[in-house]
């Protein structure tokens, strides 16, 4: 990974040059510094990894949070715009240019700046007031739009769907603004889930992470566990055993089916089936039934561990796959039946949706969504990690970058981690899941490491002081940069069809919000 | 036929009734409200995820009578506050709350709902520590996530709650007054639908 430093006016041009080579902005955060907010880019490449990280000192020059200023690179990058206003809230930074700097996470009536080291955390018993407070000024939000809906009659207007909507997903709000049904624009505004992971975790040890790491993506954990353990690897230097490392990617593979199961589901219950919802729930009770063998839990996963795995393996583990492997692919054949050639399926989702190349350039779009676009980026194989690089699979992709081509992509990841599961489940190697020695904490430094969880590129961002807690950890979370581009997607079809697109790209609430 | 006035014996007796005794109606209203509980479909975080498999093929709580979720709040009487409560929710929960018909119940699924769960920490500036500090909970159940075993048991502990008498449902809206509300005051504040029918 290269590394530049430049300064504050020329990261525009570095910007414009970054896209015209092809590369899309992967990671963008800040990091608190006594004299400096220290701006972190990271700019990746489409197939095999050549990421470049490029740093921007902001000066605090004695001044208080918002009156420290850069420019925006937002009119490049169409990602930058969240990323700018997730710093912005956090740290302070005004971006010169930004057509929207406003509070993204947080209550838009928020005065503070968590992610500054001198927010020393609010006093006790605030979380009831703010509540108190929120509860009292929201009114004025939704009121104001209901008036404009009710002056202008058959003309242009607003309507909430949600944070309370049974097909967002959790807590996801979209305003909408439709003429008659037609949607002219869509805004989603995110964080009704912010749980303050990222501040969380610098106040807790290095061990104390992991189980933030199982309820950041609760559906599809193990993918996040592993990003943590590969990013603790690289820092320490360590190795894990290798029937750790057979555990681990077993335990991701399984994971990734069981969260493209549950979306599955939930996107076919967003159309308007139920049935494949219960057919979905049961196969994945099965898997979760295999998971839980090892881990005892069902959910939010804590499993893996510095060079190793929590506790081994029971017998029962390896026989319960090799059960499960030949009836689930029955059952996907059965779903290839019921879903992909079924009419109404085909009439709701083709066409629907189009996420073009440049846009998901721009916005930083991976995972199934981007491999839906025509593009075949997969992190297991353009930059591999664990046991990845000897195994058989291939990147399903397709060109159409529709809803049903997004569908159709996932389908065919669960055939292929069927594919890698099987290729596993009889080479576990005998042998310790534990190193005998850890360190308790991260070697002074930065360091930046990425996986492909069963959404997209999950990347870590720590920059360690060699002290027991983490000086800053940021997550790159997939959902984030995905849900974004749905802003390109929405203006021209119905009020039916968001829902639709919303269940296509597969969000998590909380992995976005964090 | 002789009446008892023994004073041990009458205290062990119900409260002497009025001209109408209407316990027994009451009684026969709850066991129709607990068998028939329609809780509202309304996920916050990972909670929600167990509480849709609760819903789905291997637990299906429509064997207790209580899985048919509803979407709106208007045709909804129990609310399974599932997942941790950010701030930024918590007027939404609590408009939901409110527009949920009489008499409604709460289940606290899961540590966030509780009190914070693995998110609270001192000086915490992103979420609420437990939902019971905004609306009243009936029942709590504890775990992170708790399983769909365990949201079973708990709706079926409320159920022998209204069953029982022990709780009535909350009639009043939540903790604060509702500034969304446009009723006269006398109405917004009243406790209980019989004090809606009051003159002003």
């Amino acid at each position: 990974m290269t590394e530049t430093l430049v300064a504050q006016d020329e990261i525009q041009s570095v910007a414009r040059q970054c896209l015209a080579q092809g590369y899309f902005l992967e990671s963008f955060t800040a990091v608190d510094f006594a004299e400096c907010i220290e701006l972190v880019y990271h700019f990746n490449h489409w197939g095999p990894c050549q990421r470049s990280c490029v740093k921007v000192l902001v000066p605090k020059n004695g001044g208080s949070p918002g009156a420290w200023s850069t420019p925006s690179i937002s009119s490049i990058y169409k990602s930058a715009n969240w990323f700018e206003r997730e710093i912005h809230e956090f740290f302070g930074v005004t971006f010169a240019g930004h057509p929207n700097l406003k509070r993204l996470l947080l209550p838009e009536s928020s005065e503070i700046f968590p992610l500054l080291k001198s927010f020393k955390g609010e006093p006790k018993g605030a979380d009831v007031t703010q509540s108190l407070k929120l509860m009292q000024e929201d009114t004025r939000e939704f009121k104001t739009q209901e008036a404009v809906s009710l002056t202008q009659k058959n003309k242009d207007y607003y309507l909430n769907l949600g944070p309370q909507h049974p097909s967002t997903h959790g807590v996801l709000r979209v305003l909408l603004h439709l003429a008659g049904e037609r949607v002219l624009a869509g805004e989603p505004i995110i964080g009704y889930s912010h749980r303050h992971h990222e501040k969380m975790m610098e106040i807790q040890t290095y061990l104390g992470c992991w189980p933030n790491m199982g309820r950041l993506d609760y559906v599809g954990a193990m993918s996040y566990n592993m990003g943590y353990a590969l990013l603790a690897e690289k820092a320490m230097g360590l190795v894990p055993t290798p029937r750790a490392e057979h555990i681990r990617v077993l335990m991701t593979e399984l994971n990734r089916v069981s969260s493209h199961l549950l979306w599955m589901g939930t996107f076919l219950l967003d159309l308007g089936a139920f049935t494949p919802f219960f057919y979905c729930f049961d196969d994945r009770e099965k898997i979760l039934d295999i998971l839980e063998m090892a881990t005892g839990e069902r959910l939010t996963y804590d499993y893996f561990r510095f060079g190793g795995v929590d506790r081994d393996i029971p017998a029962e583990f390896a026989p319960a796959i090799k059960d499960f492997i030949p009836e689930f692919k029955k059952r996907l054949r059965d779903y290839d039946k019921l879903i992909r050639q079924n009419i109404i399926f085909e009439k709701r989702t083709k066409g629907l949706g189009i996420l073009t190349k440049e846009n998901a350039l721009a916005y930083g779009v991976t995972g199934p969504s981007l491999r839906a676009a025509g593009v075949a980026q997969d992190l297991r194989r353009d930059e591999p990690y664990s046991l990845y690089p000897t195994l058989d699979f291939q990147v399903p992709t397709s060109t159409d970058s529709d809803a049903y081509s997004r569908y159709w992509v996932r389908f065919r990841e669960m055939e292929e981690s069927l594919k890698i599961i099987s290729q596993l489940v009889d080479k576990i190697p005998a042998g310790e899941t534990k190193l005998a020695r850890i360190p308790k904490n991260f070697p002074k430094g930065e360091y930046y490491s990425a996986c492909e969880s069963a959404r997209g590129t999950f990347g870590m961002y720590l920059v360690s002081d060699g002290t027991l807690n983490p000086y800053r950890f940021h997550l790159r979370t997939p959902s984030f940069s995905n849900l974004n581009a749905i802003v390109d997607m929405l203006p021209g079809c119905v009020v039916s069809d968001v829902v639709a697109i919303l269940g296509s790209i597969d969000i998590v609430l909380p992995e976005i919000d964090r | 036929m002789e009446i008892n006035k023994d004073p041990a014996f009458l205290d062990t007796q119900m409260p002497p009734p009025g001209l109408v005794n209407l316990f027994r109606v009451e009684d026969a209203l709850n066991l129709a409200r607990a068998n028939s509980l329609w809780p509202l479909t309304f996920g916050l975080a990972c909670c929600a995820i167990e509480l849709m498999a609760g819903g789905a093929s291997r637990f299906d709580m429509d064997r207790f009578g209580f899985g048919v979720f509803r979407p709106s709040p208007r045709q909804a009487d129990l609310m399974i506050v599932a997942g941790t409560i950010s701030r930024k929710m918590v007027p939404c929960i609590k408009t939901l709350y409110d527009q949920m018909p009489a008499p409604k119940y709460v289940i606290a699924l899961g540590g966030c709902a509780t009190a914070g769960g693995p998110f609270k920490y001192p000086g915490q500036y992103g979420i609420l520590e437990g939902i019971d500090k905004i609306i009243p909970v009936n029942v709590y159940v504890p775990g992170c996530p708790p399983r769909p075993e365990a949201l079973i048991a708990g709706i079926i502990e409320l159920q022998k709650q209204i069953k029982e008498g022990r709780t009535q449902g909350t009639m009043s809206p939540a903790a604060v007054a509702d500034s969304q509300d446009a009723r006269p005051a006398e109405y917004r504040d009243a406790i209980s639908r019989a004090d809606f029918r009051k003159p002003a």
